[in-house]
């Protein structure tokens, strides 16, 4: 049997009367390029929120190989192994590229020396350099993070969530906004990534997401609608339906 | 690289290095030219700069706005003051009780102060400063009140028959100016340092921040027990500079004129509030010989530079130095980010 990396059970959020996300049973096994995809609204963001301790859920459970981690702070969750990105691009402005990824790769080792030089780290440095490599950021290793480009900003975003080490990589909308070039990089990317580490992926490109994952699972109205390989998807009717809406013959 | 990094070992370096050196040989020259209230006006400068140092750590490198410094920098006056006048303790073990003080009220107030950001966290740290001020107002018998409390400084230094007192004014402007240096010596380790980085991570975002490992309340918490010893040895040196502790210096609009002597020489840089506390106290100590009102010039100033320099003095010297190319102002420049949360 296959360790089950991310479980949830019962897990529901609402915002004043409307239920975000409503009782969702989710099981994640080891493994694999898995996708979350749903129309606008369907609380995937908010799913990925509840399991990273950006908020806390109303009710359910969260566990992370089977540890309980609902309602933990966010950095302890991430010093669990859990990282993300974030739909909304967030990285530190200030910081230049290298600092970015330098503070991710350092910050969950727990503790800060407050007067060793930053440069005095070799380790930590010549981690930085591979995931610099990795994605492609060496051009702009010193420019502020503030000033670059979107697409290098969402590759940044991706770096620094890598740099933590993490055992499970929640991705949301990674190729939002890329040029077609980008997208097809950072699709190569994923998918290699995907072999070391366990990803969710949130995507709206739907090209992409028949591209890439191994397994889907759709939501709609806070709820899981279904789940299967990206075939099965393709052809299942309630899937078209909640993106689509019902069909021109069905509604005459 | 950054525009300030390339430019930093050439022409900002060569500043740096005159100043340190100006500073190094002050008093003599300045007592051959018979300027002697200079050397005064210098060292309190570099004690003043230390409250605005703290200002700068919490704002410019962690994002907390502060109203509260002179909480810390007043407490640690008195706690000097009680050791030399109340305890009779000699003039080291009291210069380390007053610093302990200090930081321990911002090691205790920070837990609650830290919960909170933005103009909440602005406004506990009024609150906190108020309420330390009236009770120091009130408790008379231990504080004098308004009044404050006057002491004599038995000598810093006492070996086979040799005393070094602050009394003297040579002596005691080097006093000063090592402690003061040993203090930014300590800031510029620590902001290279991860610490230092985990600061400006948490000031640019705080929940990338938590999201990458970085527990946000800590690292504030640290941030701000810094900044209340910054403020505090600050404290402690007025204290002996001017040989008196009173309720006034933890009042509030005190720590506003940090705040300003930061923003006005250029937050979230190491030396720009040394600067800004430098321009704003001479202005003060010129201006308000010819006229009452000069806190008018001083708004103006402040107006002026939000509005057309937020990178500060400093920033305008690095454009200044840098051939006044066109100065991009940062997009991380800790004025530009702190006005929208």
């Amino acid at each position: 049997m296959t360790e089950i990396v991310l479980k949830t059970e019962g897990l529901s959020k609402s915002f004043g009367g409307l239920r975000a996300v409503d009782d969702v049973d989710f099981e994640l096994p080891a493994g694999g390029l898995h996708a979350i995809i749903g129309p606008n609204g369907a609380g995937k963001t908010t799913f990925f929120n509840l399991v990273t301790g950006l908020l806390a859920p109303d009710s359910g459970r969260v566990s992370f190989f089977g540890r309980d981690i609902t309602g933990m702070k966010p950095h302890r969750i991430n010093r669990l192994g859990l990282a993300r990105t974030l739909q909304i691009k967030s990285v530190f402005d200030g910081l230049s590229v290298y600092d970015n990824v330098w503070v991710a790769a350092h910050s969950h080792l727990g503790f800060l020396h407050p007067l060793r030089p930053v440069t005095s780290y070799r380790a930590t440095a010549s981690k930085v350099e591979a995931l610099l490599d990795r994605l492609g950021l060496q051009g702009c290793r010193d420019e502020l993070a503030g000033n670059l480009s979107y697409g290098d900003v969402a590759l940044l975003e991706i770096a620094i969530a890598l740099a933590t080490e993490p055992k499970l990589l929640l991705l949301d909308e990674p190729v939002a906004g890329m040029s077609p070039t980008e997208t097809r990089n950072t699709v190569q990317l994923v998918k290699e990534l995907s072999k070391s580490v366990n990803i969710i992926l949130i995507e709206h490109d739907m090209e992409v997401v028949f591209d890439a994952a191994d397994v889907i699972t759709v939501m709609n109205q806070g709820a899981i609608l279904c789940r299967g390989t990206p075939a099965q998807i393709a052809k299942d009717k309630r899937v078209q339906e909640a993106y689509l809406g019902v069909s021109e013959e069905a509604r005459c | 690289m950054s525009f300030a990094a390339r430019i930093w070992p050439t022409s900002m370096g060569i500043v740096g290095l005159v100043a340190l050196v100006l500073l190094l040989v002050a008093p003599p020259v300045l007592i051959a030219l018979g300027a002697r209230f200079w050397i005064s006006i210098i060292a309190e400068v570099m004690i003043w700069s230390l409250l605005a140092a703290s200002v700068n750590l919490l704002f410019g490198y962690t994002g907390l706005l502060s109203f509260g410094q002179a909480l810390y920098f007043g407490m640690a006056a008195y706690g000097v003051a009680f050791g030399l006048d109340k305890l009779g303790l000699s003039f080291w073990p009291s210069f380390a009780l007053g610093i302990g003080v200090g930081t321990l009220t911002a090691a205790v107030t920070g837990v609650f102060a830290v919960r909170l950001t933005w103009h909440y966290f602005a406004i506990i740290t009024v609150v906190f400063s108020l309420i330390f001020y009236f009770l120091s107002v009130g408790w008379k018998d231990l504080t004098n009140g308004d009044d404050g409390m006057p002491f004599n400084i038995p000598p810093v230094f006492d070996f086979a028959g040799l005393q070094l007192k602050l009394y003297d004014l040579t002596f005691q402007y080097y006093f000063m100016f090592a402690i003061v240096a040993l203090c930014y010596l300590f800031l510029w380790a620590l902001l290279r340092s991860p610490l230092g980085l985990a600061f400006r991570s948490v000031r640019d975002n705080d929940q990338r921040a938590g999201l990458i490992g970085l527990n946000t309340y800590g690292i504030r918490y640290v941030s701000f027990v810094i900044a209340g010893f910054l403020a505090s040895v600050g404290g402690v040196l007025f204290a002996l500079f001017a040989r008196f502790a009173t309720a006034s210096y933890l009042y509030w609009t005190v720590s506003g004129e940090g705040v300003i002597w930061a923003i006005v020489g250029g937050i979230g840089t190491l030396f720009g509030p040394v600067l800004g506390t430098a321009v704003l106290i001479v202005l003060r100590e010129e201006l308000s010989l010819y006229w009452e009102h000069y806190l008018l010039v001083v708004g103006a100033i402040v107006i002026l530079m939000v509005r057309y320099a937020p990178d500060g003095l400093i920033g305008l010297l690095h454009w200044l130095l840098a051939g006044r190319r066109k100065w991009e102002s940062a997009p991380g420049s800790a004025v530009a980010k702190e006005g929208q949360p």
